[in-house]
């Protein structure tokens, strides 16, 4: 009942008006590509100082649970993670915007955030000290195991489409494998720049990746970004009743995302592929993923917000941090003075569990906070003009990526690899495949890399990568997951033959693309440049140590070969497929002005300035943007709105989250 | 909206150069700290102890920021293109700022760098899990006598303090044993509580935050620490490896020389602070008072030693 007791201690107005202030401030920072919570909460760390330790702890958890669930809203309404944790949202999100079901997206993402928050932080409560031998007994070897699950996820994704699936997880573990090696210490494939010394990082990837696509469709045509929906709000009503019927996936989601936010350097990105991945499997109708299942939003939502009590526990029992947030919220515990440790739950009693029942408040704040702001998010993106979502999209990408690191390499990477990023996806390479890779490609290296360091020094090389239970357990999941889609493709094709009904899925241009059935001449093109690259990096790995060039000599032959399948496949279609010319139509146009808007304000923005560059860029993608030709009154409130808008994210940037603006020759 | 326009003001005086000020007056607003790695490391927790000290003694707050990346070399590599007014500092690490450009191309020499106070050592120190067989030092040296290749270490990173301590046994013990990098003292840690390596060669903070968890079987430091007194040093046990990690605040080339003498002045008085260091000792921080004064001659001497251990290392011929 002691517990219990500690649940007063958090109900004061004090820090329930914390509670309340962080899951706002960190679901409109998670919302924000790029703004992460790791950042927001750094800034807030000296204010906790004067604190009461157990306040200071409950808003900084208020804000990091806020974000996660935060990084939803992007997701579903342009799709672009707002934060790594909600990539697999996209998958499913994104397409149920685009048919008007967007409201219903965002209040499942939301009953499942809450319900996966509350899974979390339950079993931190209840669970901590015995749940922390999780975190132990994953070795190396498991870790490039559930790497390895998390890349089968691919062979679901791009169903019928395979081999231009590998082909893009092989670019996305190369794109890892750019900058300093953490085993090795070599300097790989920086081609001499200093920028690529970090390597490529991930949230700016993302970015390019998921959303750089997104606005050059936007500003194409004059089709409006999103349906709109036709009972119009969010339809919580029917979300709870959809949340109740998928009960089953919503806890097993919870768990799955507890357990993996137990391990360390796992995060929320990974917990919500897996149980994406595993959602898929268990479905009666795989096949729907990917085109706006409501049960892949469910999944991940519902996992990514069960990290956050999940990676408090190694965090408060071991003192090794799950997360980056959790890693700066363990430092603002050292400097209040708080040993961390087995002993904390005990010695420190209060303030652990007066902080955890504020967690969990928190956590049920969401849904009120969350179905609040979603609402507005949801008409804003439904109701604002073209000329003003292109521009304002743009922004937040730019800012996104340039606000990780204070780095404008960030945001011109991001522009070109969304650039990148079109034209493979128009040729069926899609992005998702690639971002897994990226996503996975430096825990399966190191894992690799150690167990056969480990194994090699045992003389048990075998079985430390093969016998161990967990990684049994995995393994076999792993296989379920690659065999599954292919048992079920086939599965589904006898039930039509058997049904005799020609079944012709619809294809909205978000799903899969269809096997072409004539020579995909464009799709050889490039397998052909990647064969060149494949022969390049294996080339540039000659001269690297040992524990450096495993990986990548690997990389680059799974890459020649897949690409030289494809090629081999497609020489057997027969020829003269649809050899569109490229032709210079209004649409084209368009896409080629925004692409050339963004290269400029990216390259021009450490010259100039940060705000000067956004405000021009800004007009010049609203002119882009426009199909509505309104009269000079509205364009006059338009730039003003526009000019507003930049302001006010320099400002929310320079003075609230203090990053060193480019400031040029201007400002 | 107050608060919006007033920003705007400020930052448009700020865009005009105003006539330099003089350092006894600095600084006159909040500071920039820049942590050249991810957060909840060694470098990260040191810095925000001497955050929590840092408005008392120069009236102005400073403000925490990661920039992690290329095991800090993303961060050292731009230090020189911030600007050099003194309100933006950043920490900076030996080894790492020795024997990365040994190690590569990594977008910065050792002596482009500006450090102007070296305040804490982390000393190495050997451990392992409370379960391991090994209660000694000596036990641990004969299996790997009788075993080569076998005994696993787990450390932070390659070409690190933690690598160049391994090696160095290596040599003076004259034994084969294998060193595992991992991504941070975290997962270094994770794995030797995990039983996924032997033993690890971390710092010796490590074993405050674990407790009872991890024995500490010997620590690389001149004297033995306060906090562990029953800890034997290298040398004791007959082994001369002393050394670690030194942290310290660096400032950018263009910084004037009032300037850097005055934030290792700020250094010096934190680590004065009897808070600071009763934080940081029982924390099994090994205080230093470095200052810019006698920097260069520090260096000098570090640099020699890491060049020797960088041969060790293979990593220059």
């Amino acid at each position: 009942m002691d517990i219990l007791g500690y649940l007063l201690n958090a109900l004061t107005p004090f820090n329930l008006l914390l509670a309340l202030v962080g899951v706002i401030l960190g679901t409109v920072i998670g919302a924000l590509p790029g703004l992460s919570a790791t950042m927001a909460v750094a800034v807030l760390v000296p204010f906790t100082f004067t604190m009461d330790p157990a306040a200071g702890l409950i808003a900084l958890g208020a804000i990091y649970t806020g974000a996660i669930y935060g990084g939803a809203y992007a997701a579903i309404l342009v799709n672009t993670p707002g934060t790594p944790s909600a990539i697999a949202t996209t998958f499913d999100g994104f397409p149920m915007a685009k048919r008007g079901d967007g409201g219903l997206a965002l209040s499942l993402a939301t009953i499942a955030s809450v319900a996966g928050g509350i899974v979390g932080a339950v079993s931190l409560l209840l669970l901590a000290p015995p749940l922390a031998k999780v975190a132990l007994s994953f070795g190396p070897t498991e870790y490039f195991w559930l790497a390895m699950f998390g890349l089968t996820l691919i062979a679901a994704l791009s169903v019928g489409n395979t081999v231009k699936g590998l082909i893009g997880a092989c670019v996305g573990l190369f794109l890892s494998m750019i900058g300093v090696a953490v085993v090795g210490g070599d300097v790989r494939y920086t081609m001499g720049m200093q920028r690529f010394l970090a390597g490529i990082d991930l949230t700016s990837a993302i970015i390019g990746l998921y959303c750089v696509p997104v606005i050059l469709d936007l500003v194409a045509t004059a089709d409006p970004h999103l349906k709109p929906s036709e009972t119009g709000g969010l339809r919580f009503r029917d979300s709870l009743r959809m949340s109740l019927n998928r009960k089953f996936n919503v806890i097993r989601s919870s768990v799955i995302g507890t357990v993996i936010g137990i391990l360390p350097g796992a995060g929320g990105s990974i917990a919500g592929l897996v149980s994406y991945s595993e959602a898929r499997r268990s479905s009666d109708e795989p096949e729907s993923f990917g085109k706006g299942n409501p049960d892949g939003v469910i999944a991940t939502e519902a996992a990514n917000n069960a990290t956050v009590g999940g990676g408090f526990i190694p965090t408060l029992v071991l003192g090794i941090p799950g997360t980056p947030p959790d890693a700066i919220i363990l430092g603002a515990l050292l400097v209040q003075g708080i040993k961390i440790g087995p002993t904390l739950f005990t010695t420190d009693a209060d303030i652990v569990y007066t902080f955890i029942w504020g967690l969990l408040i928190a956590t049920a704040l969401m849904l009120p906070v969350g179905l609040l702001i979603g609402r507005y998010a949801y008409s804003f993106i439904i109701k604002v003009p073209k000329a003003i979502l292109a521009p304002t999209v743009a922004l937040l990408t730019i800012i996104g990526a340039f606000a990780i690191h204070s780095n404008v390499e960030d945001a011109q990477l991001m522009v070109v690899l969304g650039i990148f990023a079109w034209i493979l996806n128009r040729y069926g390479f899609q992005p998702s495949p690639i971002v897994l890779g990226l996503v996975l490609g430096s825990i399966a290296e190191q894992g690799f890399v150690q167990t056969y360091l480990i194994g090699n020094a045992s003389g048990r090389l075998a079985e430390m990568f093969f016998m161990r239970p967990i990684s049994i357990g995995i393994i076999c999941a792993a296989v379920l997951t690659l065999v599954f889609p292919i048992w079920a493709d086939w599965k589904s094709k006898r039930r039509a033959q058997l049904a005799q009904v020609a079944e012709q899925l619809a294809d909205d241009g978000t799903g899969i693309a269809p096997e072409p059935k004539q020579r995909d001449v464009p799709g050889m093109v490039i397998a052909g440049i990647f064969i060149v690259l494949g022969v390049v990096i294996y080339l540039g790995a000659s001269g690297m140590s040992p524990l450096g060039s495993v990986f990548p000599k690997t990389i680059a032959a799974a890459l020649i070969a897949f690409s030289a399948i494809l090629i081999a496949m497609n020489l057997r279609l027969p020829a003269g497929g649809p050899s569109e010319a490229i032709e210079l139509n209004a649409a084209a146009k368009h896409r080629i002005a925004l692409g050339a808007v963004m290269l400029a304000w990216v390259v021009l923005m450490p010259a100039i300035g940060f705000l000067v560059t956004s405000m021009a860029a800004f007009i010049a993608i609203m002119v882009i943007a426009d199909y509505d030709n309104p009269p000079a009154k509205m364009w006059a409130i338009w730039i003003t709105a526009g000019l507003l808008i930049c302001t006010a994210f320099w400002w929310l940037m320079a003075e609230v989250l203090l990053l060193r603006m480019p400031t040029g020759l201007l400002f | 909206m107050k608060r919006t326009v007033a920003t705007i003001f400020a930052g448009l005086l700020a865009a005009s150069p105003l006539a330099a000020q003089s350092a006894e007056d600095f600084p006159t607003k909040p500071m920039t700290y820049i942590i050249p790695f991810n957060a909840g490391g060694e470098s990260d927790i040191s810095a925000r102890f001497q955050q929590s000290e840092w408005e008392a003694v120069t009236g102005q707050q400073v403000v925490i920021q990661y920039q992690p990346g290329a095991g800090g070399a993303q961060a050292w590599s731009q230090l020189n293109s911030l600007p050099g007014d003194g309100y933006t500092v950043m920490g900076i690490n030996l080894p790492h700022t020795v024997l990365q450009p040994l190690a590569g191309s990594v977008g910065y020499a050792t002596e482009d760098l500006t450090p102007v106070h070296y305040f804490h050592y982390t000393p190495n120190a050997i451990f392992v899990r409370k379960e391991s067989q090994f209660e000694s030092l000596d036990q641990l040296i004969e299996h790997a006598k009788a075993n080569p290749g076998m005994v696993t270490f787990a450390g932070s990173g390659s070409n690190s303090a933690n690598n160049l301590a391994a090696v160095q046994l290596n040599q003076l013990a004259e034994v084969n044993t294998t060193y595992v990098p991992f991504s941070g003292t975290g997962p270094s840690i994770t794995a030797i509580l995990g039983g996924s390596t032997m033993a690890g060669f971390n710092y010796a903070t490590s074993g405050v935050s674990q407790g009872d968890a991890m024995r500490m079987l010997a620590v690389a430091s001149e004297e033995r620490l306060a906090s562990f007194p029953d800890v034997p040093t290298f040398k004791e046990l007959g082994y001369d490896i002393v050394g670690g990690a030194y942290r310290g605040v660096a400032v950018p080339a263009s910084t004037s020389e009032e300037l850097r003498q005055r934030i290792s002045d700020i250094v010096s008085q934190i680590n004065a602070q009897p808070a600071f260091i009763e934080k940081m000792e029982s924390a099994g921080f090994v205080l230093t008072d470095i200052g810019y004064d006698k920097m260069d001659e520090f260096v000098a001497e570090r640099v020699e030693e890491y060049t020797a251990g960088a041969k060790a290392l293979g990593i220059i011929q």
